[in-house]
């Protein structure tokens, strides 16, 4: 039981991540309708950028929000520069797909030719002690990734529910031909959404980094379980990336642990979810049906 | 447009024209024919390895080009094809090319279950569940381990007679004609699976079916109020796509002797869909030219630049794909065939001046 427990909690700190990721993936699904399958190498660029900073001597903190700001400017540069002339995502969806996927190998590789191809290390944020509650040990690490979701999902929520900016972006959301006719620069809240997106990727990518190490390909499974859990929380709701988030981490933990054929593959019970999820309730858990229209 | 142009091509047609259509094919096919004696033993390798790829993506054009599925996880179905053969040569004794037979079987077989979910899984979605495929492929390999030998690689053998006993060596394709050096058998073994390959799907793309795999694509609706069997075609065409994918890989397994997860992970998938993108989907010689391209890049062209700045090659190609989407989506092939029509809509002009402009 201590055991179960054990690989729970450690479950539910890596969710913590993966919803974090997801944060800014249902961001853009929301603004922009797309996919972006270029979000884990935008992370994995900009949590370089808080490592070079943290090396060249300034305070973790500090270097988070450059980071943060480095991965903002990555992500609003890259919706100006290539997702916006491309059109609407379901529309043709082809196009779409290849320019995200184009953007995947380009910042990766960037990341390659800037910071070379060696694994670089990270000091975990909340340092590497772990304290013991009923005989169950929970690194302050897991413990600190559940706070910066609390905060960052407390942070998002007054964003769009109490602050005409938020609303002027859930316009868009919600219908962006008529918020563009009472006057809401719709490009540059999309940008703006990119940013946030990118921004929010920098922080899970803090969290990932000392545990995987800091390589370009970081983010590659990480991705994966921040789809999974935007899939089953529904695509288009923050909440549901958030438990979503969690069951995913949950799932992931545990069952590599019980089910021997998952032992090296982790990533497996999350691939099963999704395929699950979008046979027999595309919608998922929180998201909002779609209708299309013949 | 294009209609307009082969009908111009069918009034116009004379012995001139004939010769000028045939041409092209005729000198293509001297330079390949001659290629493996212009080069040095390991270019011939490369352009083995080049051929496997464009078969790859002849698959992937077939589904994603023609039919419109989008699949980022080809590489996972070449992954499947190169161990199929390996597995088989290896441990139960099959000879090469029946195992490359074998291979295109098993996954038409694993196409078909992927195209199962992809009835209801459409766009974009089906985009994240094949990536998703694509990127717990090696970790699959390393998992059954038992069976692929996970990260430790498999040594491809076969027996062999060998200083007179029957031994079990690394499988060698060996040329049986005298003069042809084993690469350069090899090269046209591979050329000729590959010229069949093509011009199969090209008669399947021509037939009735293939023009049920556009409708298809264009618009579902409409097509099965024709009367097409939309979820028949898509299951097919997936399946078929997927085993033609695996043929690619069966013949990378026989062209590289050995196999690791790491030649297999979402990179592999992604350069697969390059050749098809910058070739130009939803035309037959498109991903050719697009394999041909990405060898000539990544091996020749980024060789002759120093170390430190090799992964650049990931930075131009994802340059490249971005901007071949927004300025030319046709590729290579829809790019030349946008100049051919202006050029035949000017010439077609001057003899007989009409109204409404083509393009």
């Amino acid at each position: 039981m201590t055991d179960f427990l054990q690989i729970l909690l450690v479950g539910i700190g890596d969710g913590a991540v993966y919803a974090m990721l997801g944060l800014g993936l249902v961001v853009i699904y929301r603004s922009t309708g797309l996919l972006n399958f270029a979000q884990g190498e935008m992370a994995m660029f900009s949590t370089f950028i808080v490592w070079t900073m943290w090396s060249l001597g300034l305070p973790m903190w500090l270097a988070i929000l450059g980071g943060m700001a480095g991965g903002f400017c990555v992500g609003a540069l890259v919706h100006q520069v290539a997702v916006r002339p491309v059109g609407d995502p379901h529309e043709k969806p082809l196009a779409v797909v290849i320019v995200t996927i184009g953007l995947f190998l380009g910042v990766n590789g960037a990341a390659q030719l800037i910071w070379g191809t060696l694994d670089r290390s990270m000091p975990p944020l909340f340092g590497r002690g772990q304290v013991t509650v009923f005989g169950v040990a929970v690194a302050w690490q897991k413990i600190g990734a559940v706070i910066v979701l609390g905060v960052m999902v407390l942070l998002f929520y007054l964003l769009f529910q109490h602050t005409k900016l938020g609303l002027a972006m859930r316009a868009v959301a919600s219908n962006s031909e008529s918020a563009s006719l009472v006057g809401i620069p719709v490009p540059r809240l999309l940008m703006l959404g990119w940013g946030l997106a990118a921004a929010v990727g920098t922080v899970a990518g803090v969290f990932i980094a000392p545990n995987l190490g800091l390589g370009t390909n970081l983010m590659q499974l990480t991705l994966i379980f921040g789809f999974a859990a935007i899939t089953l929380g529904g695509f288009d709701s923050l909440v549901g990336a958030v438990v979503g988030g969690f069951v995913v981490g949950a799932l992931s933990s545990v069952m590599p642990r019980y089910i021997t054929i998952f032992e090296k593959m982790p990533l497996a019970p999350a691939f099963i979810l999704i395929l699950a999820v979008l046979l027999f309730r595309p919608e998922g858990l929180f998201g909002k049906k779609q209708v299309t229209r013949v | 447009m294009s209609t307009s142009v082969t009908a111009g091509a069918s009034a116009h047609r004379s012995p001139r024209d004939w010769a000028l259509k045939v041409a092209p094919w005729v000198v293509l096919f001297v330079i390949l024919a001659i290629v493996p004696f212009q080069f040095p033993s390991f270019r011939v390798e490369q352009i083995c390895f080049w051929m496997t790829l464009a078969i790859a993506a002849c698959g992937l054009n077939l589904l994603t080009g023609y039919n419109g599925q989008i699949s980022v996880g080809h590489g996972a179905l070449f992954g499947i094809g190169a161990y199929t053969t390996g597995i088989l040569i290896t441990e139960f004794g099959v000879p090469l090319f029946g195992a490359t037979v074998a291979s295109a079987v098993v996954c038409f077989a694993a196409g078909i279950l992927i195209g199962l979910p992809a009835l209801r899984i459409k766009g974009l979605y089906l985009a994240l569940v094949t990536l998703a495929v694509a990127t717990l492929f090696p970790l699959f390999l390393e998992q059954f381990s038992a069976i692929t030998g996970g990260s430790g690689g498999l040594q491809i053998t076969s027996p062999q007679l060998y200083r007179g006993e029957m031994r079990e060596r690394p499988i060698r394709l060996e040329s049986p004609i005298a003069g042809l050096e084993n690469d350069q058998w090899k090269y046209f073994v591979f050329l000729g699976i590959t010229v069949v390959i093509f011009i199969l799907s090209r008669n399947l793309i021509k037939s009735r079916v293939g023009r049920s795999l556009v409708a298809v694509r264009d618009n579902e609706v409409a097509a099965e109020s024709s009367g097409i069997p939309v979820s028949q075609v898509k299951i097919v065409t997936f399946g078929l796509s997927a085993a033609i994918a695996g043929i690619g890989g069966s013949l990378f397994a026989l062209d590289q002797g050995q196999l690791y997860p790491s030649s297999f992970t979402i990179v592999l998938s992604i350069y697969i869909l390059v050749a098809v993108v910058v070739g130009g989907a939803a035309s037959i010689i498109g991903p050719a030219i697009g394999a041909v391209f990405y060898g000539l890049f990544s091996d020749v062209i980024i060789q002759q630049m120093p170390d430190r700045i090799q992964p650049a090659r990931a930075v131009i190609l994802g340059v490249l794909l971005i901007l071949l989407m927004l300025l030319a989506p046709g590729g290579v092939v829809g790019g030349f065939r946008t100049l051919q029509a202006k050029w035949s809509a000017r010439r077609s002009s001057a003899h007989n001046p009409s109204p409404d402009p083509i393009s």
